[in-house]
């Protein structure tokens, strides 16, 4: 038994089946290779302290390693990716921008706040949501990162993030997006100094007052806080701090503790504040997500254009009279449709309720509609998977499971897998599937996934033998037709099928079965390579429609013509005959399913030599 | 998306649905798989070929335990991509890959990029897995791979569904690592028929 190799630095192999580690044997060709496992598996990659540089060298379509990467000298230069270094390497001396003159309480920040400070512009078209994009760059970048000083104006995005990591991982989102015409959108990123709003960060003092006055004014009961004309609040002006929304450091204030003590926000009032822009308000979707009611009467909003920086909140009631952006519309209904643009799903709009044409517009996401026909191959293609299918699951349910011999490969492979819960007693008939291999009263080996893997047709025949009879309700049959070559195919049944002995006898199951078969096309005979079964309870739904619709109106590709007495009938025909399923059947049909005058014309037929060779089984 | 992540730990039951939801920003933690749009796997090694019928059995045993790691890794990438990061669903498709969608087909790269898009965003929750290695023979000595799961589904604007879905991935080597893509994606709702 050999070692594993541990090439790539540590991992733990963790054990499957509760086996030893396996040695580094395979099949014929070798051609699966063995996956270093790592120690925790939850389900994401985990990053074990390694670094892991940024997708830049990766190119286009980037392969990432799923494994610790190590650094590849190879790495096109990048100037912040190597430095990840203490922010002492980076700090800059801050220059006042406006020449103001130092407020002491800037002087009190500490080194952090003057670390490392980041402008990101990302222009863009005109056209493009400004809001989806953000989301896009916060997505596809793999730090998370708090946009400060977000500013938008019809061509770019800017904002400021604050560490060189950020920085970096913003970089890479570089070219990652594509807006309306499909371009790429790029992403600079530059060095610069602290943004406006950090600097005139209020200090604790000031954000204790404003605290205090914000809960002044704030309504419990409607959760709605009232920001009207905050720059004449008594209490504020008492205390010398100046709410001048239109300041960034003031917005951004106020919006901390909104966050804060405020979470669940539902309507907030910001009337006469002189907002002249709302790019400080962006923040407002991520710090008060549920405000539905915005009033921003009386102020100095423009153009409607401001309101889709804030296209990420779903309100229902918005206020906008009084704001010069009004008189910009060629009439009420351009005014409203412009609103409905960016909040569809608005309800009242300047204290009027909206008429319902206007709200109906929502386009709800559609999904496609699901059809049952999945059959791009030829006809002869489908006729033979549903002869294929009728034949097997005869054999299943009537017949010695025995025949299913002829049917798989030498080295198929069939595996079965039912969910456990707990919760849901009737699965534990299930556990008859299982009650060969589990050790039921230990419930840790009690994990039915993946358990039953049987290899060579002996055993899965065997297997197959010794699970309970069935009956399989063919009216309920889905069949997809997965893929398909000149040699293969791969499709899928799932349906419904009843227990009909046992301690489940009754119990109706519901099952999906993945195929895969090779084809060969002279003697059009599938050979099953791998067969994989799920198990599984099905809904009461699921159950009505399956025996409630009669046969061929019923939502199946699968035509079961035949009832179960007429399969019998073919079954044993096709036995005392030995003539193959589908002929056994037509010449029932032909002969009225009357059995014993289709035996004899059987008969008659036969010992006149009318009946060609291919219409016999292969005895095996 | 709710993860089967416990599943993999061999002492552990499946399908638990006791996974709490994280937030959107916890998941940060795990931002560095979010890189990650391929599925990659170390260069395919050449084993020795044994012959008795035990030896063939834990062959067989091992490569369906390689199969399956490979399986469990690709289904995590895959729906934590379409859940969070849709526009990179196609890197995992092949040129010619086909999907078949509740019976509906699309065949090709722009198509599918085109069908993802259109797809309204989406929540995943697996509670079925099962893998199986495809036998050569069916697949002219492409590797292969079988990959079944089920679970549900919540499409924005829509009720939640279960469904069914099969994979077939492929392997494509290089000197050093090998890439699966999918050949074959079949996805069924459990009561498609009732939309």
């Amino acid at each position: 038994m050999g070692s594993i190799e541990r090439k790539q630095g540590t991992f733990r192999y963790t054990e499957y089946n509760g086996g030893e580690s396996h040695a580094l044997l395979g099949r014929k060709r070798g051609q699966i290779s063995f996956l270093a496992s790592t120690g925790k598996r939850k389900g994401r990659y985990e990053h074990n302290g390694r670094v892991f540089l940024p997708s830049k060298f990766q190119g286009d379509g980037g392969n990432v390693e799923m494994r610790d990467v190590l650094q590849d000298p190879s790495v096109r230069y990048t100037p912040y990716a190597m430095r990840r270094k203490s922010r002492e390497d980076q700090i800059r001396r801050t220059v006042w921008k406006d020449g103001k003159p130092q407020n002491k309480e800037v002087r009190q920040h500490t080194d952090e706040m003057l670390g490392s400070w980041f402008k990101v512009t990302i222009p863009c078209g005109r056209k493009s949501d400004k809001t989806q994009l953000m989301k896009s760059v916060h997505s596809l970048c793999s730090m998370p990162f708090t946009a400060v000083d977000f500013h938008c104006d019809k061509h770019r995005i800017r904002f400021f993030v604050q560490d060189v990591s950020t920085a970096c991982a913003l970089k890479d989102v570089s070219y990652k997006m594509y807006d309306e015409d499909s371009q790429k959108i790029p992403v600079f990123v530059n060095p610069s100094d602290v943004p406006y709003s950090v600097l005139n960060r209020f200090t604790g003092e000031q954000m204790e007052q404003l605290k205090l006055a914000l809960r002044k004014r704030y309504d419990v009961s409607q959760r709605a806080l009232n920001l009207q004309k905050l720059h004449s609040d008594p209490d504020l002006v008492h205390h010398g701090i100046d709410m001048i929304l239109t300041r960034r450091s003031c917005m951004a204030a106020t919006l901390q503790i909104i966050q804060e003590d405020f979470p669940e926000l539902l309507s907030l009032n910001l009337s006469n504040n002189k907002l002249i822009r709302l790019d400080s308000l962006f923040d407002v979707v991520e710090k008060a997500p549920q405000v539905k009611i915005l009033n921003l009467s009386t102020n100095q909003l423009r153009t409607a254009w401001e309101l889709e920086k804030m296209k990420g909140l779903k309100l229902k009631e918005l206020w906008l009279e009084g704001n010069p952006m009004c008189s910009t519309f060629s009439d009420n209904s351009a005014y409203v449709r412009a609103v409905l643009d960016c909040f569809p799903e608005l309800t009242h709009l300047d204290g009027r309720k909206l008429p319902l044409s206007s709200v109906m517009d929502i386009e709800e996401p559609q999904l496609m509609k699901p059809c049952k026909e999945s059959f791009k191959g030829s006809e002869a293609i489908k006729n033979q998977l549903q002869q294929f299918l009728q034949e097997y699951y005869l054999i299943y349910d009537y017949g010695e499971r025995q025949g299913l011999l002829r049917v798989y490969h030498d080295q198929a492979c069939f595996s079965l897998t039912i969910p456990f819960n707990p919760s849901d007693p009737d699965l534990s008939g299930l556990c008859e599937y299982f009650k060969d291999d589990i050790d039921m009263k230990n419930p840790k080996e009690f994990y039915l996934q993946r358990q039953l893997l049987k290899y060579t047709k002996q055993d899965i025949v065997d297997f197959l033998r010794a699970l309970p009879k069935t009956l399989h309700v063919l009216s309920s049959f889905q069949v997809d037709m997965c893929f398909q070559t000149d040699t293969m195919l791969c499709f899928s049944v799932s349906g419904l099928f009843k227990e009909v002995e046992g301690s489940s006898q009754g119990y109706i199951r519901g099952f999906m079965r993945t195929f895969i078969a090779t084809l060969d096309r002279k003697s059009s005979n599938l050979c099953i390579v791998n067969d994989q079964l799920f198990l599984r309870n099905p809904s009461p739904d699921e159950i009505q429609g399956a025996f409630a619709v009669p046969l061929s109106t019923s939502c199946s590709t699968f035509k079961p013509v035949l009832s179960q007495e007429q399969q019998r009938m073919v079954w044993d025909f096709s036995n005392q005959s030995g003539m193959k399923l589908e002929w056994s059947q037509k010449c029932l049909e032909d002969n009225k399913w009357d059995y014993t005058k289709a035996a004899e014309v059987f008969t008659m037929l036969q010992t006149e030599s009318k009946i060609p060779k291919e219409f016999f089984r292969q005895m095996t | 998306m709710k993860k089967y992540s416990d599943w993999s730990r061999g002492d552990k039951h499946y399908g638990r649905s006791g996974y709490s939801s994280r937030e959107p920003h916890t998941s940060y933690r795990y931002q560095k798989s979010q890189t990650r749009e391929e599925v990659l796997t170390p260069a395919l090694k050449e084993h020795a070929i044994s012959s008795s019928p035990m030896a063939m059995a834990v062959d067989f045993k091992t490569h369906v335990d390689q199969a399956c790691r490979a399986a469990e890794e690709f289904v995590n990438i895959y729906y934590e991509t379409m859940d969070k990061r849709r526009h990179a669903i196609i890197r995992l498709y092949l040129d010619k890959a086909t999907l078949i969608w509740n019976g509906n087909v699309v065949t090709g790269l722009e198509a599918l990029a085109h069908f993802f898009e259109m797809l309204p965003s989406s929540e995943f929750q697996i509670n079925m897995l099962d893998c199986q290695p495809v036998h050569e023979q069916a697949t002219q000595s492409q590797t292969t791979v079988l990959v079944v799961t089920s679970g549900a589904v919540k499409f924005d604007g829509n009720k939640q569904h279960f469904f069914n879905q099969n994979f077939l991935l492929t392997a494509h080597s290089t000197p050093t690592s090998t890439v699966w893509k999918i050949a074959s994606d079949c996805f069924r709702f459990q009561d498609w028929a009732n939309i």
